[in-house]
């Protein structure tokens, strides 16, 4: 880590003060962001007991009791609700999305300048003035508590951003591509399915992966359209600090639990995440 | 001007002397609608019913929906909870902004060397996909003023004898922390993207002229990345006026109306006081001030390119 900094390109040549200024803030920055999470972690493996002394104990018997009430109290159901609502919306956003930004990509002028800039448009709206028309239109049709309607509803959110990200890259193929098929007799659909998506798989993957995060990290929409049935895990999260007999220890232990996919899925594809969670910001 | 009147006015087609030009027969057409058409239901119709429901007496407890006009807004905009709201909502958007900025500037001028390595910028951007609800709990955790590690331990050990959240001004920040905490790295992002595309000739230029760290960074790096600083901030105003379930989790508005930012308004007010049409008038009230704020910027400092 230190070597990493010392040697960095631009701090060439740089005064011995500023770099200790540098290592001094990022060592506090690193203290910042790891410690919340690490003493979450050891929280989840304290007893209820435990967990409530203060100073609070640094060397205790670890236990996995709150992971195992996980399972004994009934919670997993959310955590198969969230995966599924998570999956589902993947699929819808990358359905819907894949045609409409090749397309996007191969339009002329000011017809894609305005249509793009549209679909970012729905990224900045606030998410606040969509739910309560969701939640009477899902309540008239009766689809109020299903999983079906928090992963259409989450649409809002992770198809913009799906659009957005496949653009950028489609628009790096060159036209060559689906010139040289077109001459081979395929449609604009085999085009698209045949080729443009084959050559795209990594940035497809990201995509997907970023998509499930948004889709399994959101709360409100998931909130106010289930109660019971359909509970996503920020749902149950939320739902059980906000009881009378705060079990910490189970709470977090949910928490971590609900950490996993993204730990996963940045492990699997750390490059193609940060470089994908910038990307429909910076151009 | 002079485009054909029939002519493909939406899609221009490439194709000389073709078929008749129909839209119709645009396959961009079919390959976009689909898409289009999932937006316009969970996006486009969804504002267009809120605006409507923003102009209807509608209250969950009372079976009569009548038309109200501007009643919503004559009465959100004259109670003092909207304007306490506004304020927090202000207060918590100025002081995680200013946070935010000098962290995510400064995180991003430390790591942009070319050798930093990917883990320790994965392990910077790692709070960005943690659930906000988690994020919320796990600060409430640090900060619990009978058995948080902060709250209980350190904070009355270094003589701070407040409990964060049960304090009007000490939940603020609370909040606010807990937001920089998990939002930062999506600035740190923007201007990593935005350092990293400066030529490094510059700066070789301005050392052989003898030029300092500070002025390096005053007369190039700040000029050069202008652009990402506004959309940081940007997407950091509409990130703020939409912060809910951090809220939520840590103190539910509280205590009093200290933390009450406008989406925590708007949530009682339609779930906890039933009033549909009047949260429905504070939704259209958030989606106007955003839009004109986003587009203000837009126009101000960036030319979209799409």
């Amino acid at each position: 880590m230190t070597t990493a900094m010392a040697a960095d390109g631009v701090a060439f040549h740089r005064p011995v003060s500023l770099r200790i200024l540098r290592a001094v803030f990022l060592a506090l920055v690193l203290v910042f962001v790891v410690f919340p999470l690490v003493w979450l972690a050891i929280g989840s493996l304290k007893t209820r007991h435990d967990a409530l002394a203060v100073p609070p104990e640094i060397v205790f018997e670890p236990t996995f009791e709150a992971y195992s009430k996980i399972v004994a109290g009934g919670f997993l159901g959310a955590f198969a609700n969230s995966i599924t609502i998570a999956v589902t919306n993947v699929i819808l956003a990358l359905l819907l999305g894949t045609p409409a930004a090749y397309a996007l990509t191969r339009m002329a002028g000011k017809t894609q300048e305005n249509l793009s800039f549209w679909v970012l448009s729905i990224r900045m709206a606030p998410v606040f003035a969509v739910i309560l028309p969701l939640y009477v239109l899902f309540r008239s049709v009766g689809l109020l508590d299903t999983r079906f309607a928090v992963a259409l509803a989450h649409l809002t959110l992770t198809l913009p951003l799906a659009i957005w990200m496949l653009m950028t890259y489609f628009r790096s193929l060159p036209i060559e591509i689906d010139e040289a098929a077109t001459l081979d007799g395929a449609s604009h659909w085999q085009t698209l399915v045949h080729i443009i998506v084959p050559i795209s798989r990594p940035m497809i993957a990201s995509v997907a992966i970023i998509v499930f995060i948004f889709s399994w990290n959101e709360f409100l929409l998931a909130f106010v359209l289930t109660s019971r049935s359909a509970q996503t895990v920020p749902v149950l999260v939320a739902g059980l600090a906000g009881t009378m007999t705060f079990d910490w220890p189970l709470i977090a232990a949910v928490s971590i639990c609900s950490m996993i996919p993204a730990f996963l899925f940045v492990g699997f594809a750390q490059r193609h995440i940060v470089s994908g969670l910038g990307s429909g910001a910076v151009k | 001007m002079a485009r054909p009147t029939v002519g493909p006015w939406l899609f221009s087609d490439r194709r000389i002397g073709s078929r008749p030009p129909s839209i119709l027969r645009d396959w961009r057409l079919w390959f976009v609608a689909p898409a289009v058409l999932a937006l316009a239901l969970v996006v486009l119709f969804p504002s267009g019913y809120l605006i409507w429901m923003s102009l209807m007496h509608w209250v969950v407890t009372d079976p009569d929906i009548t038309f109200a006009g501007a009643d919503n807004f004559a009465a959100m905009l004259g109670s003092a909870d909207f304007w306490s709201a506004a304020q927090v909502t202000l207060a918590y958007l100025v002081l995680s902004t200013a946070l935010m900025i000098v962290l995510a500037l400064g995180l991003a001028l430390t790591l942009s060397g070319t050798r930093s390595t990917g883990a320790l910028r994965a392990l910077v951007v790692m709070p960005l996909i943690i659930p906000p609800v988690v994020v919320g709990f796990t600060w409430r955790f640090l900060l619990n003023g009978e058995m948080g590690f902060l709250g209980a331990f350190l904070f009355p050990m270094a003589g701070i004898r407040i409990s964060m959240l049960a304090d009007p001004v000490g939940a603020l920040f609370s909040v606010v922390i807990a937001d920089v905490w998990s939002r930062t790295p999506f600035m740190f992002l923007i201007f990593l993207a935005a350092l990293q595309s400066i030529p490094k000739e510059y700066y070789e230029a301005a050392r052989s002229d003898g030029a300092s760290v500070w002025q390096e960074f005053l007369l190039i790096t700040l000029p050069l990345i202008k652009g990402a600083l506004v959309l940081g901030i940007l997407f950091r105003v509409i990130d703020a006026i939409n912060t809910f379930e951090l809220i939520y989790v840590m103190t539910k508005g509280g205590p009093g109306r200290a933390t009450q930012t406008l989406s925590i308004l708007g949530w009682k007010t339609a779930f906890q006081g039933f009033d549909l049409g009047g949260s429905a008038a504070l939704g259209v009230i958030m989606l106007i001030v955003t839009m004109v704020v986003a587009m203000a910027m837009f126009r101000r400092f960036l030319r979209v390119k799409a």
